[in-house]
């Protein structure tokens, strides 16, 4: 980025409000939210379900927009910005890891990264080494030639780990990225998104309502009432 | 078109119920096309072979010879005009009875007058000084159609009321005219044999050959007549617009039907993939690179299953031509056919242009606005 990349988070969201149709009512499932989060720092966000926490994540992933407040990414600030713009911004910055993984089920793995690379104008070449070299590096490079309807579970999320890093964005969100796993899958996923997050120096927030992924972020926050309050460190690996 | 052929290629079988679909109108436009067209060639082969560029015939006629009556008059005016060769025509529809035993044929006669530029000689004729260039036809040079319905040289025919009978003196390419074979015989005999001895010197039109950017308003007021192109003509042939247009529509129809048909197949593909189309601009696919995607991927299936339909179709009409049903299909009437079917199936693809536009990204998280 620029010089103050110290201190510019990767994403910040300033004072975001969402309300939603509930009945004859609408319900304020967002109350003036702010948050920030630094290139490198790994975040967990916990809620009871429909608590607005996939909501927020849209917000952040510039998918939906606010009724009010502003979404900055890597120093850019978005309201202003028309749909195309937001589109762009997305595709070279934003990327989502999806619960039980969300891959399009006529692509094989190696395709699902070199898709990413067609969307991104990417030589297909290059970007096929890369998909490749990918797979290999989240230890599933033997897997390449499978369609998600022949993958383990894990193997999948480990497919849609890969997809989401090919962007090489600077901004990861997940989305209960373990909640369709076991507790010792659950286990490796979580380490494999940590271990992301440090080596690429990435922003990533991991939206949860299982305990694992807490052991390994930098901070954890609860989203309760429209609110999110601080929980305190977690241990920092 | 990344996803899209890949696509193609995994899950075909979703595919094959449209392709035949498509397939299916695209064979049926074909053998339509074939016997559209067999039915026009039917209907004016002979006027369309005739060496002529326009046709004037009296004011109002609406290009119809039977309705059109002109005198020595127009010709005279016409034959004024620079770098114009003109020369009058007389057409009926006739029966001739034969006077030898045989059968009576239905023929559409036509008049034309020595050395001028209708006038045909005949092929196989006994007696070439009779049937050669610059002398009247005196008798009949049939189509080549009635040759084979076994009509031969010097049989005899009685055309009209009082006129005694004409021989056949040869026969050559004729065609037809309102699905009735031509017969060619002088223009005198024809006056005759219609309208008697006493005739007035009357012939129903002109057939004109015009230099191009030729005046032919101007022309028309000082002979007072109404000139139409050759083209235009074919429409005063009987049943020719009648036919000509209900083929058209039937052809339209199958154009929309095509379209319709891609149109709500594709939309019902659209609505299935909603998901994955929300997954592709979550990853920032454009929705232009979405459409293209999926418009690209029917182009490739309407493409291929108008081809196959299209050579089924060519094939159908081979082997119907071999009967008695007149059928005329050539190279750039199939390939027109094929581009405009398959043009209208992509285009029916756009009806869910807003469907793959509208759909937010934000579904892939299960969120929407
Ligand atoms: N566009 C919308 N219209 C109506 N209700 C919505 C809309 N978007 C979200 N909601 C509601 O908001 C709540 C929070 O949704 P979500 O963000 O998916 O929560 P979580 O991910 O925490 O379970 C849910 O009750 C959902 O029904
Ligand atoms: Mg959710």
């Amino acid at each position: 980025m620029t010089e103050n990349e110290g201190n510019t988070p990767a994403l910040a969201l300033r004072d975001l409000s969402v309300s939603v149709p509930d009945g004859q009512q609408t319900r304020i499932l967002l109350d003036h939210v702010n948050l920030e989060v630094a290139a490198g720092e790994l975040l967990a966000i916990t809620g009871s379900s429909g608590s607005g926490k996939s909501t927020l994540l849209a917000l952040a992933g510039l998918l939906r927009r606010p009724d009010s407040g502003e979404v900055t990414i890597c120093g850019e600030r978005t309201s202003d910005l028309g749909e195309r713009q937001r589109t762009d911004l997305r595709r070279r910055q934003v990327s989502i890891v999806y619960q039980s993984a969300n891959l399009v089920p006529s692509l094989t793995a190696v395709e699902q990264l070199e898709l990413v690379g067609h969307i991104n104008r990417e030589k297909r070449k290059t970007a096929r080494t890369r998909a490749e070299s990918l797979l290999e590096e989240l230890g599933i490079g033997d897997r390449w030639n499978q369609l998600p309807g022949r993958m383990s579970g894990g193997e999948r999320q480990r497919v849609g780990i890969a997809r989401a890093l090919m962007s090489e964005p600077s901004v990861l969100l997940a989305d209960e990225p373990v909640a369709s796993l076991d507790p010792e899958l659950s286990v490796q996923i979580a380490e494999l998104l940590a271990s992301e997050t440090r080596s690429r120096n990435l922003a990533t927030v991991i939206v949860t309502h299982d305990e694992v992924p807490l052991n390994y972020a930098h901070r954890h926050l609860h989203l309760e009432a429209g609110k999110l309050t601080d929980v305190g460190l977690a241990d920092v690996r | 078109m990344f996803l899209a052929l890949r696509e193609l290629r995994r899950t075909w079988r979703r595919f094959i119920l449209i392709a035949s679909v498509v397939a299916l109108v695209a064979l049926l436009s074909t053998v339509l096309t074939g016997l559209a067209n067999g039915l026009v060639t039917d209907n004016i082969s002979g006027l369309r072979a005739l060496p002529l560029t326009n046709l004037a015939f009296s004011p109002g006629a609406e290009a119809t010879f039977s309705r059109s009556s002109l005198g020595p008059e127009a010709l005279e005016s016409w034959k004024q005009e620079p770098d114009v060769k003109v020369t009058p025509i007389g057409v009926s529809f006739v029966n001739a009875s034969s006077a030898s035993g045989g059968r009576s044929i239905d023929v559409a006669l036509f008049g034309v007058a020595p050395d001028s530029f209708l006038y045909r000689d005949a092929h196989g004729a006994p007696d070439q000084h009779e049937a050669s260039r610059g002398r009247p036809l005196h008798g009949l040079v049939l189509a080549d159609e009635l040759k084979e319905e076994g009509v031969k040289v010097g049989d005899r025919f009685r055309i009209g009321t009082d006129s005694g009978s004409l021989p056949v003196i040869g026969f050559t390419f004729g065609g037809t005219y309102g699905h009735a074979p031509i017969a060619y015989t002088d223009l005198g005999i024809w006056r005759q044999a219609l309208f008697g001895n006493e005739a007035e010197p009357r012939y129903s039109a002109l057939a004109l050959q015009l230099p191009s950017g030729f005046d032919v308003t101007a022309a028309d007021r000082r002979a007072g007549t109404e000139t139409v192109s050759k083209q235009d003509a074919y429409a005063g042939s009987p049943g020719y617009s009648a036919e000509t247009g209900t083929m058209t529509l039937i052809r339209a129809f199958l154009l929309g039907i095509s379209a319709l048909i891609v149109g709500a197949f594709f939309t019902i593909l659209t609505i299935q993939r909603t998901r994955q189309i929300g997954l592709l601009k979550a990853m920032g696919a454009s929705s232009a690179y979405v459409l293209r995607d999926g418009i690209g991927q029917i182009a490739v299936i309407v493409v291929l299953a108008t081809a196959a339909g299209t050579l089924a179709g060519s094939g159908v009409i081979a082997i119907v031509g071999r009967g008695a049903v007149p059928v005329e299909l050539s190279a750039s009437a199939v390939i027109q056919s094929a581009l405009l079917l398959a043009g209208s199936g992509v285009i029916g693809s756009l009806f869910a242009f807003r469907r793959v536009t509208r759909v937010e990204p934000a579904i892939a998280l299960g969120v929407e606005q």
